[in-house]
This record gives C-alpha cells, structure tokens and sequence, in this order.
C-alpha cells in the first residue's frame, strides 16, 4: 500500500530535471538548516548582488568610453589648430612675396600679425599637446623664430632697395625654413590622426567590449535566476506534493504512514508533525477497533443470551400454561356442577380461583408474546376475518365489567367495512388490551370502541373519560413495563405489558399506534391497520 | 342405537380426566390414547364417530397422525377436532390442512368443548 510518490502527475520535465544532478541541488538546499524566509531572501540577495555588479561593470565602461571621446575630441581640435598655422604659414608667405612685390611697408605689419597668430595657435597646441609632441612644436617655433629673423632682413633690404639681396634672402634662407616649418606642422598632424585613428579603435573596442560584458551577464542572470527559482522553489513544492499525498492517505482513513523529506526548514518540522499526528491517529484507530471488536463480541454474546433468555421464556410459559389449563378446566367444570352441587361457602372460593387463573393465565401469555416477538419469532397467522365480529366479541367480553363499574359502553362500526385480511386473533388481543384499559382507568363516564375505513387503512379507536396520562408519559407507555404511577395501577392492577405488546403486535402488521389524552379528562387511544396485509409476507 | 363413541388423544392426565368429567354424564361413550401411535391404532381398531387430538403428542405428532387418519379410507370420514396451541400461530392453519374438521385453540373451556362436540354429534 505504497503512496503515490510525489514525482507523480508532474510534467516530465520537472521530472527529468530532479532526475538530474539538480535533483540533488533541490535536496540539498531542502537540507540547509535555516528557515524558508531565510533561503528565500538569500536567493534574492544573490541575484541583487548580481545585478549590481552589472551595473558597476557597465558604469567603468561608460567611464572609460567617455574619456576617450574626450581625448578624441582633444585630439581634433588640435589637429584644427595645425591646420591654422599651416594656414598662417601660407599667409606669411604670400604677404612676404607681396612685400617683395609691392615695396610696400605696410605688408609687413600684417606678416607681423600672421606671425601673432601662428604663434598664438602655437602656444595654445603646446599647451594642449601631449608631451611626446612637445620637441616638435619646439623645433616648429625655432624655425619660425627664424623665419622670424629673415623676414625681418628681407624687410630692411627691401626698405634699403636692395631687392637682389632681398630675393636672394628670400629664396636661400626664407624658403627652405617655411618648407621645413610645414614639413613639421604635417608630421604633427600626421601624428595626431594616428592618434586619433588609434582612440577610434579603442573605443569601439571598448563599447565591443561592454556589450560583451553586459550580454553575459543577461544571460548568466538569466541561467542563475531560472536554476536559482526551480532549486528554491522545488525544494519548497516537492515536500507540499509529499505532504498532499501524505494527506490523501490519511483522509482515506488509512493511518500510521510516514512522510520522508529532506527538508530542515518549516516544511521539515511540518512533516514531523504530520508523522507525529499519523502516528497518533493510528494509535486511536487501533484502539478503537480493538474497542469496536470487543463491543460487536459482546453485542454478539448479549444478542445470544438474549435469544436463550426469550426462548427459555418461550419454553417456560409454555410449561406453565399446560397445568394451568387442567387448574382452570377443573374449576370450570367444578363450577358447572359436573362434580355435583357446588356448596354456596365454596361458589365464591371458587370463582377467585378462576379469576386469579386467568389473571395468571394471561400474564404467561403476554410474557410468551413478548419473548417471542423480541426472539422474531412470532408470526401473524393471516386470513380473512370479520371487523365487526372482532368489535362485537370484544364489547362482549367487557360488557360485564362495565356494568359493574357502572360505564357507559359502546361500540360502533361504520356499516362500509368489507372483509379485511390479517391475524383477526391478534387485532382481537389489540383491541381488548386497549378497552380493557380504557375501562380500567376510568371511574365513572363511558368507553368508547369505534372503527371506520379510512382509504386503505382501519382505523380503531378506544375514547375513555378517565384519569388521562400526563404529557411527559405519553411517550413511555408503550415500553414494556412502563405504567404511569404504580399506586394508581396497584389499585387497577396489570404488568405494564398490554400497550407494548399492542404496539409491536399493530408494527407487525405494517401500522401505528397512538394517543391523544388529557390529564383528568381522559384518552383517545387508536391504532391504524392495513385493510388488507400479509404480514410482511409476499 | 348404539352408544356415540369420542376418541380423546391426549398426552396430559388431567386434561384427559377433565373430559371424562365432562362427559360423564353424557350419553356418549369415551376412549382414550395417551399418545400419537397409540390414537391412531385406537381409532382404526374402534372407528369412534367423534376424534378429539392434541397438536403436541408423544411418538406421533397430532398432525401427522390426522394425516394418516385421513389417508386410510376406514376413517378418512370421521370428523376430526384438533386442539392447538394459541401460542404457536399458524397451528390452525396447519391443522385445517392437515385435514381437520374444526380446530379449538388452547386454552379452551370446558363449555366450549362441550358445545363442539354437540355441534358435531347432536344429542337427540
Ligand atoms: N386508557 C388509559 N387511561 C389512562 N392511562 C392509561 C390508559 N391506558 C394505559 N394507561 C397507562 O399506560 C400504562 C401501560 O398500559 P399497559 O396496558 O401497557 O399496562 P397495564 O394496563 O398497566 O398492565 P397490563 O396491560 O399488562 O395488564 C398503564 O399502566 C397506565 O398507566
Ligand atoms: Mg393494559
């Protein structure tokens, strides 16, 4: 009787992942000793933890990148300035060839004032260019301090017309030192965009770089949170799933199993518990089917005692009846002279004889009844038999003893009652003990004996006008033994067994029994009767 | 004429000695059979005009001797009352089918006795 395992009715590929060797992670982290909130807040840390990380990585990136965009930035700008001192470098040129041209002094203050510039832009590139290109912006202002120097004599030669040393100076000493000012500035330059081509290169590779870095970090947060959320959470459900089938099987009444998990968490302890209570309901469930076994054997001795007590009972009032018969044969004849004349001393002797015989008589018969109807013994011998000549035997039978209490006593049959079909000796029984109750409680009015078809059912009634039952009685009358007060029936004498007997004689033949009675003023006794019954026979 | 004769099977005494009472100071003439066999023997032996049997007899039931008594053509005829027992119901029933002619239940009274059996053999 094994309980379906918890791996059962999951989707396969939960199962197969247990199976794996994250089968034995989710055990694990079930066997962690710290609490549920505990393991759920570290699995959370981690992946916060991760996620920071993340963030740092790409931040230093970022960094990184926008430092390099700036030295680019730099890089450009410079390279700007070159370009100017070589455009300053042009203007020199021309303004001293205009010079040589035109003789005109005035050519002069503006090659000063390219020469301003050049220089400016000059200052302002040393300042700003990494010392590695210090020596040639050095080199470039020495060659322009004389450049400088011979603009200055082709300047004065000009003024002192000597226009063939001008041109010579021109030619010789100016030339040579604009061509190798401008071979510098076109080296810096050179360098710069190396430089620059160099930045460019980095920060793609860095951006390359950071992409990279920022894809593996999804993807692992991603692997990481998946695996992390399946471990947690299986090693959360597998112990649920344990506990549920656990519980099917103890809800199906079938105690004293054991619920494995690895689990030392809350779901451990709950599975202590739940073993404890299994435990114990099988300990209760054993004791009380040692208690119901011990009940139904004794129920079992007590029915068997029962039915040897009712049929001894059986066997008894039989026994006793046989010579009681011969005590009441004898009187009877004795009494109807058969022995000759009866003296008049002895006539009432006599008569208590009979009379207490047949009290004695009927008492054996009602216990015989009873025994045999609680042994399920007692048959209805059924047939055919006459409502109106029952009535009548019955009112016969009391007439006396009405007379002598000086009741009013009637009987009455509605005209419309066909044959009925049942055990007319038993109805008959039932109708006397109700009459003969009825005129045994009352002192003075009348007794009442009524039947009348209603459907398919006889309904007989007995209305007295004596001293009634109290309320809280009513129910226990029909119990065998049962008498409302024992001075009241001293006095009236009777057993207590008439009405129950009465009672499951009515049951027998399908119907019911009842009474409405008011204290002082009397009962209204009835019961009901199939018109036609078998008894409980087909 | 000759004399009536009523056959009494009964296993009780008294109730033997109760209608010998009872009918002695009739004309009819009695025999007795204190058990089954024996009554049955009596009644092919004598032919009685009137059969009195109890229901509860030794050796041969009252019911089965009223079988036998009904299967032999000699007495096949002669009226049959058989005493029941009110306790056991069903008695009755079982004796009208077993072939009597009247059943009595027990107890009865003497006088009522009395009258069953002039119902069946009429005092002239
Ligand atoms: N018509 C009635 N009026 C008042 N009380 C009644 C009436 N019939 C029954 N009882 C009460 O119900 C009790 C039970 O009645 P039941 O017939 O069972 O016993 P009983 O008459 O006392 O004795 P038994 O019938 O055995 O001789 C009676 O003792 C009596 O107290
Ligand atoms: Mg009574």
């Amino acid at each position: 009787m094994r309980r379906a395992s918890a791996t059962e009715r999951m989707p396969p590929p939960v199962v197969a992942l247990l199976a794996s060797p994250l089968g034995a992670l989710v055990r694990a982290v079930a066997r962690i000793r710290a609490s549920v909130h505990v393991k759920l807040l570290a699995g959370f840390l981690l992946f916060t933890r991760l996620f920071i990380a993340m963030t740092a990585v790409s931040l230093r990136t970022l960094t990184e990148t926008a430092r390099q965009t700036n030295l680019l930035d730099e890089a450009h700008e410079r390279v700007g300035w070159s370009r100017q001192i070589e455009h300053a470098l042009a203007m020199q040129m021309h303004f001293t060839a205009m010079a040589l041209l035109s003789k005109d002094d005035d050519i002069v203050a503006r090659i000063l004032r390219e020469n301003n510039r050049f220089n400016d832009t000059l200052a302002r590139l040393e300042k700003a260019a990494p010392t590695e290109e210090r020596a040639l912006i050095q080199a470039i202002r020495g060659s322009q301090d004389d450049a400088m120097a011979t603009v200055a004599d082709i300047a004065n030669a000009v003024r002192d017309g000597r226009l063939a040393d001008a041109m010579t100076a021109l030619r010789t000493r100016q030339e040579p030192l604009y061509a190798k000012i401008e071979t510098l500035v076109g080296s810096l330059v050179a360098a710069e965009e190396t430089r620059m081509a160099s930045l460019r290169v980095s920060i793609a590779a860095a951006s390359h770089y950071s992409l990279r870095v920022m894809a593996g970090f999804a993807v692992a947060s991603i692997v990481l949170a998946l695996l992390g959320g399946f471990v947690i959470s299986w090693s959360f459900i597998l112990p649920v799933r344990e506990a549920h089938g656990f519980l099917s099987e103890v809800a199906e009444g079938r105690f004293g199993g054991t619920i494995v998990v690895p689990n030392r968490d809350e779901f451990g302890a709950l599975a202590e518990h739940m073993n404890w209570m299994s435990r114990e309901l099988r300990r209760l469930d054993d004791e009380q089917r040692v208690a119901a076994e011990t009940l139904r054997s004794l129920n079992d001795r007590l029915a068997l005692a029962s039915r040897a007590k009712s049929e001894f009972l059986a066997n008894m009032s039989h026994e006793l009846r046989t010579p009681l018969n011969a005590i009441l044969g004898f009187t009877e004849i004795m009494l109807d002279e058969l022995y000759g004349e009866v003296p008049p001393t002895l006539r009432e002797p006599l008569v208590d004889i009979q009379t207490n015989g047949r009290h004695l008589l009927r008492l054996i018969n009602d216990v015989l009844d009873l025994s045999k109807i609680e042994a399920g013994r007692l048959e209805l011998g059924v047939g055919e038999y006459s409502v109106q000549e029952i009535v009548e035997v019955v009112h016969a039978s009391l007439k006396s003893l009405a007379l002598e209490k000086g009741l009013a006593f009637t009987a009455g049959v509605s005209p419309d009652i066909p044959p009925a079909w049942g055990d007319g000796r038993r109805i008959t029984q039932c109708l006397l003990n109700l009459a003969g109750n009825a005129l045994k409680f009352t002192r003075q009015g009348r007794v009442d004996i009524e039947v009348r078809l209603d459907g398919e059912w006889l309904v007989y009634r007995v209305s007295d006008t004596g001293i009634g039952i109290p309320k809280d009685e009513v129910e226990n009358i029909f119990a065998e033994f049962r008498q409302v007060d024992t001075t009241v029936t001293r006095e009236y004498g009777g057993t207590g067994l008439g009405l129950s007997i009465t009672k499951r004689l009515v049951e027998l033949h399908g119907g019911r029994i009842g009474v409405e009675s008011e204290l002082g003023k009397g009962s209204r006794f009835f019961f009901t009767v199939p018109l036609r019954t078998d008894g409980g026979r087909a | 004429m000759r004399d009536r004769t009523v056959l009494h099977i009964e296993d009780n005494e008294y109730n033997r000695k109760i209608v010998r009472q009872l009918l002695s100071r009739t004309p009819y003439r009695l025999l007795e059979a204190a058990d089954g066999e024996e009554g049955v023997a009596v009644a092919q032996r004598e032919l009685p005009d009137l059969i009195l049997m109890d229901v509860q007899l030794p050796k041969l039931s009252g019911l089965d001797a009223t079988r036998l008594l009904r299967a032999d053509p000699r007495t096949a005829h002669i009226p049959l009352v058989v005493v029941t027992s009110f306790a056991l119901s069903g008695d009755d029933r079982r004796a009208m089918d077993a072939g009597a002619s009247a059943y009595l239940a027990k107890p009865y009274s003497p006088r009522d006795l009395l009258t069953l059996i002039h119902k069946f053999l009429p005092e002239n």
